[in-house]
């Protein structure tokens, strides 16, 4: 597991208060029991932690996985690194 | 009990500046919906839209010496207000000013002011506010306005519940009326909401359309934010027909419910239970509706949930009525969303014109009812109902009637 995923991981799990590992790589918020304001306030706890802006088409909550978030989380951080 | 009529009706928003300015744009299938003009919205993502009122000048409505007292959200209401009561040919002295209540919905407050005077706060660092800034910011302001500018002395308040202010305000003055507190009221809705605070906030939300709003099609990506008023004037039928008032609609019910639930997400349950209580207190069977004006947002939630709570009271019927969400043309209006839809409703019940639902491309499974996509229809209107469901669970559902 990629530290962005762990990290993306822990968010997941203190926000849902769920545990970490009930968390899979493929598993949707949907499947994580994570709805309405929560998946949206998931979101916005991922990007106060990275320090980026996940654009509204990367934010899917109804098939979006735990994958796909980790990796918009990677390449907005490459895209923050190369800017830099 | 008495019978309630619309004798007056004015309105301001993205569409026009006047009631049958708005009302033409809706038959047209105009939208008011365009890329945001009010401030610099660099820090939103993308390039957000809205629909927001064009090449105001509030000196043409408003008199020099009222107007540093008004924020946009007064401003819009008195313009609205005004409009409605020289329609309705009233003047408020003695024991008609007593005997007439003034109800106004709101979502928000005086925002402009208020981002003006934290910016200055906490970007200029300077604690010189202006004096005007309390009365310009209350919630309140825009009925306290239209009271003393039309001498108008009978209960007075802001009716605060999210999208569904104003019809929750028509409520309470239908109510008032009904008691025998009042024979009168002026009452409606207004927002004024587009400042980049409260923007920002609603971004957050992630419930705003990147592109534009198409409630009840496929691609639905969400809701345009919209600003206005529009404000109306009930009268007793037995009042507004001994002074010979031209009656534009009759008010014929309410029906409010709370879903007790989520927050955000939205009810079908809650929403049935409103639109069923509006069709009791209309004393009216389902078939008896023609159209209904949807709150329908945009959003991929409410739609569907709105189209479940329509098949739920309706049964077969639902198949057989016009159903329509407005917000594609006046953007969604908030605290006046309701206030605006009801032009659209007194339109259709007078001209016999149901106003489309804009931007619709192709059919959601979930969205199954005839939406009027795109092009205005020419139908008869018996009687309509205007829905609106606000965050928190609040729903509000207005029945109105064709004049008789």
């Amino acid at each position: 597991m990629s530290n962005v995923q762990q990290e993306v991981s822990e968010i997941i799990s203190k926000q849902a208060k769920i545990d970490i590992s009930t968390i899979k790589v493929e598993s949707t918020l949907k499947d994580l029991g994570i709805a309405s304001l929560d998946a949206i306030e998931v979101i916005f706890d991922i990007e106060e932690h990275f320090n980026i802006t996940l654009p509204n088409e990367d934010v899917n909550f109804e098939s979006g996985t735990v994958g796909d978030l980790t990796a918009a989380v990677e390449r907005l951080l490459a895209q923050k690194s190369a800017d830099s | 009990m008495r019978r309630i009529v619309i004798t007056g009706m004015g309105g301001i928003c993205a569409l026009g500046h006047n009631a049958s300015d708005i009302w033409q744009a809706m038959t047209e299938g105009r939208s008011g919906i365009a890329p945001l003009q009010h401030f610099d919205s660099s820090l939103m993502r993308g390039s957000p839209v809205g629909a927001e009122i064009a090449d105001f000048e509030p000196l043409a409505f408003i008199d020099e010496a009222r107007l540093p007292f008004l924020d946009p959200l007064a401003q819009y209401a008195l313009v609205a207000a005004n409009e409605a009561i020289q329609q309705a040919g009233l003047e408020f002295r003695n024991e008609r000013a007593a005997r007439t209540a003034v109800v106004v919905g709101t979502g928000s407050a005086g925002e402009e002011t208020r981002d003006g005077l934290y910016r200055k706060l906490y970007a200029e660092k300077s604690g010189r506010f202006h004096p005007l800034g309390i009365v310009r910011i209350m919630s309140s302001a825009p009925c306290s306005q239209i009271s003393m500018a039309h001498g108008i002395t009978g209960p007075t308040f802001t009716v605060a519940s999210a999208c569904a202010s104003s019809n929750h305000a028509f409520a309470q003055a239908a109510m008032m009326i009904r008691a025998g507190l009042v024979d009168t009221a002026v009452v409606g809705g207004t927002e004024a909401c587009i400042t980049p605070g409260v923007m920002q906030a609603w971004e957050a939300m992630r419930v705003l359309a990147p592109d534009t709003c198409r409630p009840f099609s496929s691609g639905r990506r969400g809701l345009v934010i919209g600003e206005g008023a529009a404000m109306f004037v009930l009268e007793t039928l037995e009042g507004a027909q001994a002074r010979g008032a031209t009656i534009l609609a009759e008010l014929a019910g309410v029906g409010m419910s709370a879903d007790a639930g989520d927050i955000a997400a939205p009810s079908d349950v809650g929403a049935a239970a409103a639109i069923q209580a509006a069709l009791n207190d209309a004393g009216m069977q389902p078939a008896e509706i023609d159209y209904i004006n949807a709150h329908g947002t945009g959003t991929v939630a409410n739609d569907s949930t709105e189209t479940r709570a329509i098949h739920n009271v309706f049964g077969e019927h639902a198949h057989r009525l016009a159903v329509t969400s407005t917000k594609p043309m006046h953007g969604h209006a908030i605290g006046a969303a309701g206030a605006l839809e009801m032009i659209a409703v007194i339109g259709a019940l007078r001209h016999g014109i149901v106003p489309p639902t804009l931007n619709y491309v192709a059919p959601d499974p979930a969205c199954d009812l005839d939406y009027v996509p795109n092009e205005a229809r020419a139908m008869t209107v018996r009687a309509a109902l205007s829905n609106s469901f606000a965050f928190g669970g609040l729903n509000a559902v207005v029945a109105v009637r064709k004049a008789s």
